[in-house]
């Protein structure tokens, strides 16, 4: 059942990445994108992460494809059509580079073992798990990202503001 | 080859294919979604050791990706419609101010 899991969600995610980077249109990109999005949320429920796969389905699929979406819509079409596609010289350059990574990469990771730490299995949920130890024990970093979040805001607006 | 390797085999896949995105795509909004399926592969790899060590701290690693991710796009997609507004184009073989 596990391995059925694995391989019906692994391939819709390969594909729906396939698509976000070969396709067109920027807007299929996106759609593919989201497919993409829905398939990572699955595969963190199957590894019992809950609230990493809630987060990122509030996070990705909700807030930054549709703020994508509202970008693209700003944008004027005719302008924007001879930037469309992939490059084709990069394309056929960059191949066997990424084929490359990809099998030494699949050869080092085969060729130690993962060394299971045992579990002793305690019955508490995942969220209250994590949220306890992101309260306590990484409070500081956790105030860090809300200034990052609020530097990234100022910035955006100061970016996106009509020039007087 | 056991099933945690797979799903770490997965992660650095979708993140080689992120990387090779941000290659070949000519739009610059497509090379932002680029780097979003990167980061996207390195939070599998994180969950994966995760489960595997049966602790909670690379999910707030995690989380933390999550928070980058979101300010990457609002300062990404700040930059791209300020070059489109100020010079008219956004193709990424035609900012090559840097370079001349």
């Amino acid at each position: 059942m596990e391995l059925i899991l694995f391989i019906f969600l692994s391939s819709w995610l390969i594909i729906s990445v396939l698509g976000a980077i070969l396709v067109k249109n920027p807007v299929h990109s996106i759609l593919f994108f989201l497919s993409s999005v829905l398939a990572t949320a699955g595969i963190f429920l199957n590894l019992g992460a809950e609230l990493i796969a809630g987060l990122q389905l509030i996070i990705y699929a909700v807030a930054i494809v549709v703020f994508y979406v509202l970008v693209i819509t700003t944008i004027p079409w005719e302008k924007v059509k001879k930037f469309e596609g992939i490059y084709l010289g990069e394309f056929l350059a960059g191949l066997p580079f990424i084929v490359l990574s990809i099998v030494f990469i699949i050869f080092l990771i085969n060729k130690y073992d993962l060394g299971t730490i045992p579990v002793n299995v305690d019955m508490v949920d995942n969220v209250s798990k994590v949220g306890k130890s992101l309260f306590t024990y990484y409070l500081f970093p956790f105030e860090v990202a809300s200034v990052i979040l609020l530097i990234a805001m100022i910035g955006a607006i100061l970016l996106g503001r009509k020039e007087e | 080859m056991n099933l945690e390797k797979a799903y770490i085999v997965l992660g650095f896949l979708v993140f080689f294919l992120g990387l090779f995105g941000t290659i070949i795509r000519k739009n610059l909004i497509t090379i932002l979604i680029c780097t979003e399926i990167m980061l996207t592969g390195a939070n599998i790899i994180l969950i994966t050791v995760d489960s595997i060590i049966g602790g909670s701290d690379a999910q707030i690693l995690s989380l933390f990706v999550l928070t980058v991710a979101a300010a990457e796009v609002a300062i990404g997609l700040g930059l791209v419609m300020a070059i489109f507004r100020l010079k008219g184009y956004e193709g990424s073989s035609e900012i090559t101010h840097l370079r001349d």
